[in-house]
């Protein structure tokens, strides 16, 4: 589950200790934007010791890389790669998908020296200009790396020559975007942040927007954010105990060797149960198959 | 030297502090005999004004001598101009080697420490908090500091343990004749609760007020029974040091983390029932337990019969709302309580005997179902410490926590596991405010830890899907793990501190520490 | 002389600092703030593992603590060292 992906400061030893307690689904070490330019060697070393010998939960443990085009991100990447805690990497600005080959080839390199098996790291992409949105469906799927794709929320708005609503008019239609992208390559389309952290009603209004669209989750900057989000993203005690019924019935039919069923006077086929199944795992009620 | 009950090595007499009595349990001791009674006034109809003309005039009136025990209540707070008034004037008088008894001491107190030094005080009992606190703690007094709970300050005066000379009380309002309310005027604080007592006590009793009203000012809290000087000055105090403004729930995620688990658990207690009590006080982390049970409240439908203890605006509101029925209030700690006291009928101010003395035929704690309180430290026996800091320095009032703890059916201490390095759990605490028999829940960032005595809180957490229940073994490792091994505080033999249980027996002893 | 240092005074962090000391002059610790009462010990200890482990021998280090764990006090050391020795700031 990609829910809530939470984005800790690299370089806050606060919240690298505490930030898997809040319970989102993932973690985003961050050494781009968070941490300032003369201090990107100390947060690499001190986001290295955090994955060495930090805690995490059941956090999915990512970290957000400098920028392909910055000197940083090979070192950072060297610096990080070698530890199991580490699940994926996010890379910021990918435009297309050289990019994204770019990064795989290099943590091919990483990988294989540090006697990784190839290919376990996984790379969330950060779309964040009009050609990133454009090229979605190519980044999406030019590795099997590729995880999910993230569109940008600032950085965007800005190479779109326009600035952030609280409506999100602008990101409209790279959100939609974004999504039937996402989808199309089988990979986890998930949103941007919400940056205003005290608005509370303002992201549950947003988050509902987003899942609407078909997005998996979103990135997060204030741990308070979380428990609003899962709110949102959790199916409700009436969905669950449908989805209960159905995959019930549906059970139920298998082992009497019937192909449809029905459940309240309805038929059900085989992506109604599909949903429900999928509505139990996120109510932490079924194993991810 | 003896143990008592919790194993802590007691002398059988101290120094400046007399015999001991070693704590045998919480609720061990059985007293006898009966309350020590307060000097017999006269005063017929040849008084009919009890004002005299400035502070020292009043000092002198009173029949304030060297060596005698001077009392003061702390509503308020860290805007209290009476103290230091008092104090100075008594130096300028002459008067030495006074025992000063206060119902807390704040910041804004450090200013007695030149008194100390000059042996105008040379004794205090109740709490020392900060630069007091540090200056006793190294061995800056010659007698120990007496620690007492709000219930067990009562308690020591009502039984005679300590006789009060003379009780200066801060009168936010009063008249010519000794009726006092803390509600109204400039300095208005709200209840007087830890006044009563010494007012009911102290051979004689001074008013000390800013707002002075024609006779007989209403409403009144102590009144001109009990009241035998009344002293009017420019001012008793700044009022942005009294009241604090809104007070508001946090905002900070770890804090909010830990009152969430709480709130939890109180959910899943069987008190979280129609009528439930509680008592949250003004903390960061109390404060949002209260807001997270305002809407399970709500969402399960039940109202709650009080709150107690020290009330804030967030406690008003749920009077308002009419999610509690009453509210009990021996200190007002923001505008909105202090103007709620003022005009709701059920908002009602009741005295630190009433609140919690452990020896009257019934305190309110006893009435409590649930509080949430901190401390400095948590042992693996649940034992809480509140009154010294990690390097072994006096710094905190015992405050309400040995009474609530011991009255309520389920007393929650909820604190971060760690404070920078420094972790809330350890092996063993430094100094006992509050024994483990009487705590049943901490609550960290980590989850929920509950006394293994009560079973039957582990059983009714077990049935709720999705609580992090955390046993102290493994809170205490995580603790070691994170932390480290601490360095032990190096301390000379000189006891200067004693910790009293509310029932007067000696639960700990605080010792000096070494010079750096 | 040369310095170097790392870190910050923020809470749960430290700042260290670094300087050349002269062959033989071995390692000197120095620990100050808000866990100094109580860790220096296990603070002294980290830090000489730190330094041990990057095959330095003959540094001046100086601590200013506000609460930093070991993880976050060995990431400190080793990242005011390695400033010291690349000869960044």
């Amino acid at each position: 589950m990609r829910r809530t992906m939470l984005y800790l400061p690299g370089n806050n030893p606060n919240m690298l200790t505490r930030g898997y307690l809040f319970g989102s689904d993932g973690l985003v070490l961050d050494l781009e934007d968070a941490v300032a330019m003369a201090e990107k060697d100390t947060a690499r070393i001190l986001v290295r010791h955090f994955l060495r010998q930090g805690e995490f939960g059941s956090c999915e443990v990512t970290v957000r890389i400098n920028g392909v085009d910055t000197e940083y991100w090979k070192d950072d990447l060297a610096a990080v790669i070698p530890f199991p805690a580490l699940q994926g990497i996010r890379a910021p600005k990918v435009d297309d998908a050289a990019t994204v080959k770019i990064i795989d080839e290099e943590l091919s390199i990483i990988e294989e020296k540090n006697g990784i098996p190839v290919g376990r790291t996984k790379i969330f992409c950060l779309l964040e200009t009009a050609k990133g949105i454009w090229n979605a469906y190519d980044i999406a799927s030019a590795s099997p790396r590729v995880a999910a794709i993230i569109p940008g929320g600032e950085d965007l708005t800005a190479d779109l020559k326009t600035s952030r609503s609280s409506e999100g008019t602008e990101l409209d239609w790279a959100r939609r975007m974004l999504v039937f992208a996402a989808r199309a390559a089988g990979v986890d389309p998930i949103d941007t942040v919400f940056p205003r952290v005290t608005d509370d009603a303002g992201l549950r209004k947003e988050t509902e927007f987003i899942k609407q669209l078909g997005f998996e989750g979103k990135s997060v900057i204030h741990p308070n954010q979380i428990p609003i989000i899962h709110n949102v993203f959790n199916p409700t005690e009436q969905e669950i105990e449908k989805a209960l019924k159905i995959v019930a019935a549906a059970k139920e039919a298998a082992e009497r060797g019937q192909g449809a069923v029905s459940v309240d006077g309805r038929m059900v086929d085989i992506p109604v149960v599909k949903r429900a199944e999928y509505t139990l795992v996120k109510a932490g009620l079924l194993e991810v198959k | 030297m003896a143990k008592n009950a919790l194993g802590r090595e007691i002398p059988e007499f101290i120094e400046g502090y007399g015999k001991t009595k070693l704590f045998q349990g919480a609720f061990a001791l059985k007293p006898e005999g009966y309350r020590a009674g307060g000097k017999i006034r006269c005063v017929n109809n040849t008084c009919t004004d009890k004002r005299v003309s400035g502070i020292k005039a009043a000092i002198a009136a009173s029949g304030l001598k060297s060596g005698m025990t001077v009392s003061f209540h702390h509503h308020l707070r860290n805007g209290d101009f009476v103290v230091n008034m008092v104090i100075d004037a008594c130096a300028e008088m002459g008067i030495k080697n006074l025992t000063l008894f206060p119902t807390a001491l704040f910041g804004v107190h450090k200013k007695l420490i030149e008194h100390i030094k000059s042996g105008v005080i040379t004794r205090i009992m109740g709490s020392v908090n900060g630069p007091i606190g540090q200056l006793v703690s190294e061995g800056g007094m010659d007698v120990p500091v007496v620690l007492r709970s709000h219930g067990g300050r009562p308690r020591a005066v009502a039984s005679g343990d300590v006789h009060i000379d003379v009780a200066f009380i801060a009168a936010p309002t009063a008249d010519k004749y000794g009726n006092i309310c803390g509600t109204q005027g400039k300095s208005a604080c709200g209840s007087l609760g830890y006044a009563f007592t010494d007012a009911q006590f102290a051979d004689c009793v001074v008013a000390v007020t800013d707002n002075l009203q024609p006779y007989p000012a209403a409403p009144v809290s102590i009144s001109q029974l009990n009241v035998d000087i009344v002293v009017e000055v420019p001012s008793i105090g700044d009022p942005a040091g009294i009241v604090s403004g809104t007070t508001k729930v946090t905002r900070d995620p770890l804090r909010l983390l830990i009152a969430k688990y709480a709130s939890e658990l109180i959910e899943a207690s069987p008190y979280f029932k129609e009528g439930i009590s509680f008592q949250t006080g003004a903390g960061g982390i109390p404060l949002a337990v209260t807001a997270f049970m305002k809407e399970a409240m709500i969402k399960r439908g039940i109202k709650g019969s009080f709150g107690l203890g020290g009330i804030t605006g967030y406690f008003v509101e749920l009077l308002k709302e009419g999610l509690v029925e009453r509210l009990m209030d021996v200190q007002s700690f923001d505008l909105e309580a202090v103007r709620s006291i003022g005009e709701n009928p059920k908002h009602i101010e009741i005295s630190a005997d009433w609140y919690a003395n452990p020896w009257n035929s019934g305190a309110a704690v006893n009435m409590l179902d649930v509080v949430i309180l901190g401390a400095t430290e948590v042992d693996v026996n649940f034992n809480a410490n509140v009154n010294t800091e990690a390097e072994g320095a006096l710094l905190h009032g015992t405050g309400g926590h040995q009474d609530t703890a011991a009255g309520a059916k389920l007393t929650i201490i909820a604190q971060p596991l760690l404070r920078g390095r420094i972790p809330c759990v350890t092996d063993n605490v430094y100094s006992v405010t509050t024994p483990g028999e009487v705590v049943d829940a901490i609550i960290t960032e980590y989850g929920i830890t509950i006394n293994p005595k009560r079973k039957d809180l582990l059983d009714a957490c077990s049935a709720v899907k999705g609580l992090p229940l955390v046993s102290m073994d493994e809170l205490v490792s995580r603790a070691h793990k994170m932390s480290g091994p601490t360095d032990p505080v190096a301390t000379e033999d000189r006891i200067i501190g004693v910790v009293e249980w509310r029932d007067g027996t000696v639960i700990d002893v605080v010792h000096q520490l070494k010079k750096k | 002389m040369n310095t170097a240092q790392a870190g910050t005074l923020e809470s749960m962090d430290c700042l260290v600092t670094v300087s050349e000391a002269a062959q033989g002059a071995g390692v000197k610790i120095q620990i100050a703030g808000s866990s100094a009462a109580r860790f220096k010990s296990a603070m002294e200890k980290k830090a000489a593992e730190v330094i041990a482990s990057m095959g330095v021998k003959d540094i001046d280090i100086s601590i200013q603590d506000n609460g930093a764990l070991d993880i976050v006090l060995g990431a400190r050391v080793e990242a005011a060292v390695k400033r010291l020795i690349g000869g960044e700031r």
